[in-house]
């Protein structure tokens, strides 16, 4: 009788043990699930399916446009009429995106200041302009100076910072169009543009602005308009 | 009897072991194999597979944007050839469009190439000579400041717009996915581009020194190809005022 509960409780024992032994074992299995590196992987993929979407809608509406364009010129030319406006209106078009219009809408304006310690640098700026354009700034200017595609922002000596080939001084105003909530929170973000500039102990101030004017760009490729040394590459048919 | 009883109890304890045991077996089995687990390899598989899907439709869409320009283009011609007085316009929107990006462009010019250096041989921080998205618009920053006239990194064109960023290790350039080595193409006067990207005390110099390994040639013959810019123009919010 003794025997056989000795018995039935090591087995018992053993039992239990087992049982907690597969309990922890579950449990692990559960974690492992959330790894770090498992949902990293799975939001990197999500987030690149989305720009993707993002893209191909673009691009729709982009050949939808260009339909309408087409069907008004080919009515134009049947009609005979004044063909030279649709193409007005296109030049004018590129030369907004060119930089060669005033500007005007939503967005922010952001203002950095040297103090009597530190100097905002020219990589400030230009980190500023790279920041501004991945939440889709429309147009950016610094003290009027618009940016077009072949603006750079160098610094001479140290101290003289030219944007355009023209010097710009602090405090720096930096305004740019575009949806200004996600302007804003992009540079907001903990950690992110304005902080990092704060941890720097240098001035900067941002503010959200409903009507923002960016001015025409004024410097010499302009005038030229021209490329000296690139041209078109056509495709031999 | 009870002889008998005892075997019974004893075999059912013994199958209940032999299924506990395996439980555990499995349980481990699967542990170890947890970074493959069934359930989420096929939701990344399905990610991965409409990943693809949607560039798939984005490419053929593309295809079909430059059908349908080229169709406006030959409009275009037509209107200004029917009708001579617009042959400015045309030409002018012609030229803006280079300007803009939208055309691929043959020329002269420099070829920058841009590998992380190796840290088996280098000592200090890693991330000293590794390139990072900084690099990279400080490069295109420099040579706008040399005169170049278009800029390619990786086959993506830096217009306006572009940002070059960074998520976790990876470049994004026009939001696409750049990598390592970064082939930065500028078409501009070759002497000109060359003597001024590599000045001492320079960004490019700078990466050099930090590790990075750095080569630049000169290409005199025209022979350089710049992409198109694959993005497309669109104001969301401004508009142009007088």
């Amino acid at each position: 009788m003794k025997g056989k509960i000795t018995m039935t409780i090591t087995i018992g024992c053993t039992a239990l043990i087992l049982t907690m032994i597969m309990f922890t074992q579950f449990k692990t299995v559960d974690k492992t699930d959330i790894t770090v590196i498992e949902t990293m992987r799975e939001t990197e993929l999500r987030s690149e399916l989305a720009s993707w979407r993002d893209k191909y809608e673009e691009i729709e509406e982009k050949i939808e446009e260009t339909n309408s364009k087409i069907n008004e010129y080919e009515q134009e030319l049947q009609n005979d009429v004044n063909t030279a406006n649709l193409l007005q209106q296109e030049v004018k078009e590129a030369e907004g995106y060119l930089g060669y219009t005033n500007l005007q809408g939503e967005g922010i304006k952001v203002t950095l200041q040297d103090t009597e310690f530190k100097s905002i640098t020219y990589s400030d700026l230009l980190r500023l302009v790279n920041e501004l354009n991945a939440a889709g700034a429309d147009a950016i200017s610094i003290n009027d100076e618009r940016i077009i595609s072949r603006t750079d922002i160098t610094v001479v000596n140290n101290i003289k910072i030219l944007i355009n080939a023209r010097r710009v001084t602090s405090p720096y105003i930096v305004k740019a169009i575009g949806d200004k909530k996600y302007l804003e929170s992009a540079l907001t973000v903990k950690n992110g543009y304005i902080d990092e500039i704060r941890f720097e102990e240098k001035l900067i101030d941002c503010t959200v602005e409903d009507n923002i004017f960016i001015p025409a760009y004024e410097g010499t490729y302009k005038e030229k308009q021209d490329f000296n040394y690139a041209k078109e590459n056509k495709v031999e048919e | 009897m009870k002889e008998q009883n005892k075997v019974k109890i004893a075999i059912l304890l013994g199958i209940m072991c032999f299924f506990l045991t395996a439980g555990i077996a499995i349980q481990i089995n699967t542990v170890r194999k947890s970074s493959t687990t069934v359930g989420k390899t096929m939701v990344e598989n399905e990610l991965r597979d409409s990943v693809l899907r949607w560039k798939q439709k984005y490419e053929n869409a593309y295809f079909s944007l430059n059908k349908k320009e080229e169709e406006l283009d030959s409009l275009r011609e037509k209107v200004s050839t029917t009708d001579g007085s617009h042959i400015d316009l045309t030409n002018q929107l012609k030229n803006y469009n280079l300007l803009l990006g939208n055309t691929e462009l043959i020329g002269r010019g420099i070829e920058i190439t841009l590998k992380d250096g190796d840290p088996s041989i280098l000592k200090g921080y890693e991330s000293d000579y590794i390139v990072h998205d900084g690099d990279l618009y400080q490069i295109v920053n420099a040579l706008k400041n040399a005169g170049a006239e278009a800029i390619s990194i990786n086959e993506q064109r830096i217009v306006v717009n572009t940002a070059i960023t960074c998520v976790g290790n990876t470049v994004l350039i026009n939001d696409e996915k750049v990598g390592a080595p970064y082939i930065i193409k500028a078409i501009g006067s070759p002497a000109g581009l060359y003597g001024s990207i590599t000045i001492p005390g320079g960004y490019l110099k700078l990466l050099e020194l930090e590790g990075v390994n750095v080569s630049v040639k000169t290409i005199e013959k025209d022979t350089l190809i710049i992409p198109k810019y694959n993005g497309i123009y669109k104001f969301d919010y401004a508009k142009i005022s007088e």
